[in-house]
C-alpha cells in the first residue's frame, strides 16, 4: 500500500496504459487490429516498467529482462488461442 | 514433490527469496511451452479435424425463438422466419467466405440489400446483423442485445420477417462460424405473426447449404486453448500474489520487478483472453 501511495502517478499511468489498450481491443471487431493493440499495450507496459524502475533508482538489466519476459508471456498466451484455437 | 512445489510457488532462502516460477528461466520455459502448445494444437486441428476444431450449437430455430422472446419483452410483434431472407443470409455468408471479408459491404461494393433483392424479396425495410465465433445461439442474441445498433435492428417494429444463416468456414485464415441475420418487411405496416410465403426451391437450397457444414469435433479448440491460457494466467497471478505477501511479511529486500505491476498486467491479459476467445459482432 505504501508503494501505491508513493507512486500514485506511476500506477495511474500504468492503469491508463492497460485500460486504454484493453478498451481499444474490446471495441474492435478486427482481429489484426486487436493484435496490434495488444502488442502496443505490451510494448508500453515494458517501457513503463523500465521508466518506473529508472525513476525509482533500481533499474538493472535483470529487471528489463523480467518485464520483457512477462510481456512476451502475455503475447504468447494470446498466440495460443489464435493459433491453437482459431488456426490462424 | 512437496518440496518441489514449495520451491516453485513460495519465496524462501532455497530459491533466493523468489518463487521459482518467477525466475527468468521458468518464465522463458513457460513461453516456449505455450508457443509449442499453440503449434501442436494447430497441427492436431489440421490433421484431425474430427478431434479438435471449431464447434457450435447455433440453429436458425433457436435464434428465431430467442429473437422473438426479446421482441415480445419489448412490446414488438414476433418475426416470421422467411426462407427468402434465410437464403439471402446464406448467400451473404458464402460471399464473405469466398471474398474473404468481415463487413456489411463486400470489397466489390455489394451491399446486403443486393442479396435480399437477388432472392426476390421485395423489401420496404431491411436490416442485417452479423456475428462470428460464437458457440451458442444464446451468446449470439445476448451480444446483439448488448450493442445499441444491433439491438435496435432486432427490436425494430419496421420488420416482420427474418432469415438466418449459420455457416462454418475460414475467414482471413481463421476457422470460424459466421451468423448472418437478415431482417425485412415487404409492407409499410408491420405484420402480426402472419406467415411469409415459402418457395419450395428456396427452402431446400437453404437446408442443403446449412446442413452440409454442421459437423462437430470432439473438442472445441477455442474453448480448450482459452481454458489452457486462463489456467496459466491464474497460476501466475496466484504465485505473484503469494510471493508478494510472503516477502512483505518477512520484510526481505530484493532487486526484482514489482509483483503488483505484473499482477495488473496479467489481469489485463486475462480480460484480453476472454475478449479474444468470444465472438465478434458488426
Amino acid at each position: 500500500m505504501a508503494k501505491l501511495e508513493k507512486h500514485t502517478g506511476h500506477y495511474l499511468s500504468l492503469i491508463t496504459i492497460l485500460g486504454v489498450g484493453f478498451a481499444i481491443l474490446f471495441f474492435s471487431s478486427d482481429r489484426s487490429f486487436q493484435m496490434l493493440s495488444l502488442t502496443l499495450t505490451v510494448f508500453f507496459y515494458v517501457l513503463w516498467g523500465i521508466i518506473h524502475h529508472y525513476l525509482n533508482h533500481d533499474l538493472t538489466a535483470k529487471i528489463v529482462v523480467e518485464y520483457s519476459l512477462m510481456g512476451a508471456l502475455g503475447e504468447a498466451l494470446v498466440f495460443l488461442i489464435l493459433k491453437g484455437g482459431f488456426g490462424l | 514433490m512437496r518440496k518441489f512445489l514449495h520451491d516453485f510457488l513460495f519465496p524462501h532462502h532455497h530459491n533466493n527469496f523468489r518463487s521459482k516460477l518467477l525466475h527468468h528461466k521458468s518464465i522463458f520455459f513457460t513461453i516456449v511451452l505455450v508457443l509449442f502448445a499453440g503449434f501442436a494444437l494447430s497441427l492436431v486441428r489440421t490433421n484431425f479435424p474430427q478431434v479438435l476444431g471449431v464447434s457450435y450449437d447455433i440453429t436458425s430455430s433457436q435464434l428465431l425463438i430467442l429473437t422473438n422472446q426479446k421482441r415480445q419483452e419489448s412490446g414488438a410483434s414476433p418475426l416470421s422466419l422467411s426462407d427468402k431472407l434465410s437464403l439471402a443470409a446464406t448467400y451473404k455468408a458464402k460471399d464473405m467466405f469466398s471474398e474473404n471479408y468481415w463487413a456489411h459491404n463486400s470489397p466489390s461494393g455489394r451491399t446486403p440489400w443486393v442479396f435480399i433483392k437477388d432472392v426476390g424479396y421485395a423489401y420496404v425495410y431491411a436490416g442485417e446483423n452479423l456475428a462470428r465465433g460464437f458457440n451458442s445461439s444464446d451468446d449470439v442474441v445476448k451480444a446483439w442485445m448488448a450493442s445499441p445498433d444491433h439491438r435496435e435492428n432486432m427490436l425494430s417494429k419496421n420488420y416482420s420477417d427474418v432469415g438466418f444463416a449459420v455457416l462454418k468456414g475460414k475467414l482471413s485464415g481463421e476457422e470460424t462460424v459466421l451468423i448472418v441475420e437478415m431482417l425485412g418487411s415487404t409492407n409499410f405496416a408491420t405484420k402480426t405473426g402472419s406467415e411469409t410465403a415459402v418457395t419450395p426451391s428456396a427452402s431446400s437450397e437453404v437446408q442443403n447449404l446449412v446442413l452440409s457444414r454442421n459437423e462437430k469435433p470432439f473438442i472445441n479448440s477455442v474453448i480448450f486453448s482459452r481454458n489452457l491460457a486462463i489456467s496459466i494466467v491464474i497460476v501466475f497471478i496466484t504465485v505473484l500474489v503469494l510471493d508478494m505477501l510472503v516477502i512483505r511479511r518477512r520484510k526481505v529486500t530484493r532487486f526484482v520487478g514489482h509483483n503488483l505491476d505484473h499482477i495488473l498486467f496479467f489481469i489485463t491479459i486475462l480480460l484480453v483472453i476472454i475478449i479474444i476467445a468470444r465472438g465478434l459482432i458488426i
